[in-house]
């Protein structure tokens, strides 16, 4: 009878164990995949691109308001903390950071896209939203040429 | 990044020119990215010297990597 019990209750504690970290999983939401994201996207998510105005200009997964990382505390707090939130950027590092930043402000899913951008199986509307400028300077070094962009962040 | 291509700045001085565009900054920035398709940063577009994309590198890669585009171009 006591290792009938002690059976039962090593089952009851392991199930309990399963059901915590589940449950944990899906309250804070995390690091997810293409599909998730997509997933979360039909469900209608709010969709934020943490990265710079230009990076977005040049392209960016449709339906997504650009906020970048460094001002997201300050415009988060018009939004709605029950609605889901999953934030992406190039490769991943912006959208953590952004990620922590909007739990810690109360948001109860949030989610970021761990592969960024980059890895982005979707459709990119590009070009929408670009800034009006000059058009480029015509390459005229007689040497070959290395372009770098960057950011400051 | 900033280190390597610093590095490699210099040791390509005369044979390379290197272009930084600070893309929140530079006015030309989000056109320049338009018009060689560059959809994230850092991304490097390295150019002949006709012009032609010789290789786009997306992201920080090893030193090894950026010496063998540069050594590519023509």
């Amino acid at each position: 009878m006591v290792r009938v019990t002690t059976r039962w209750a090593l089952a009851a504690a392991a199930i309990a164990m399963v059901l915590v970290a589940a449950a944990g999983c899906s309250a804070d939401g995390g690091a997810i995949d293409n599909a998730r994201f997509k997933d979360l996207q039909a469900e209608g998510a709010r969709i934020v691109d943490v990265r710079t105005a230009g990076e977005f200009a040049a392209g960016h997964i449709p339906g997504a308001e650009l906020v970048p990382y460094q001002g997201i505390a300050q415009v988060a707090q018009g939004w709605d903390p029950t609605q889901p939130v999953v934030v992406y950027c190039a490769v991943g590092d912006r959208s953590a950071e952004a990620a922590n930043v909007l739990r810690s402000m109360g948001f109860e899913r949030v989610y970021d896209l761990a592969a960024g951008i980059v890895a982005w199986d979707g459709d990119i509307i590009a070009g929408e939203g670009a800034v009006a400028t000059e058009p480029p300077a015509v390459q005229t070094s007689e040497l070959p040429v290395l372009y770098e962009f960057f950011t400051d962040w | 990044m900033a280190p390597v291509v610093d590095r490699l700045k210099t040791e390509y001085e005369g044979i390379v020119e290197f272009r930084l565009i600070n893309v929140d900054t530079d006015p030309q920035g989000a056109a320049l990215m338009a018009q060689y398709n560059a959809q994230y940063v850092p991304t490097f577009v390295l150019l002949n010297t006709d012009g032609s994309v010789s290789q786009t590198i997306v992201g920080a890669q090893k030193e090894s990597v950026f010496r063998e585009a540069l050594d590519a171009l023509k």
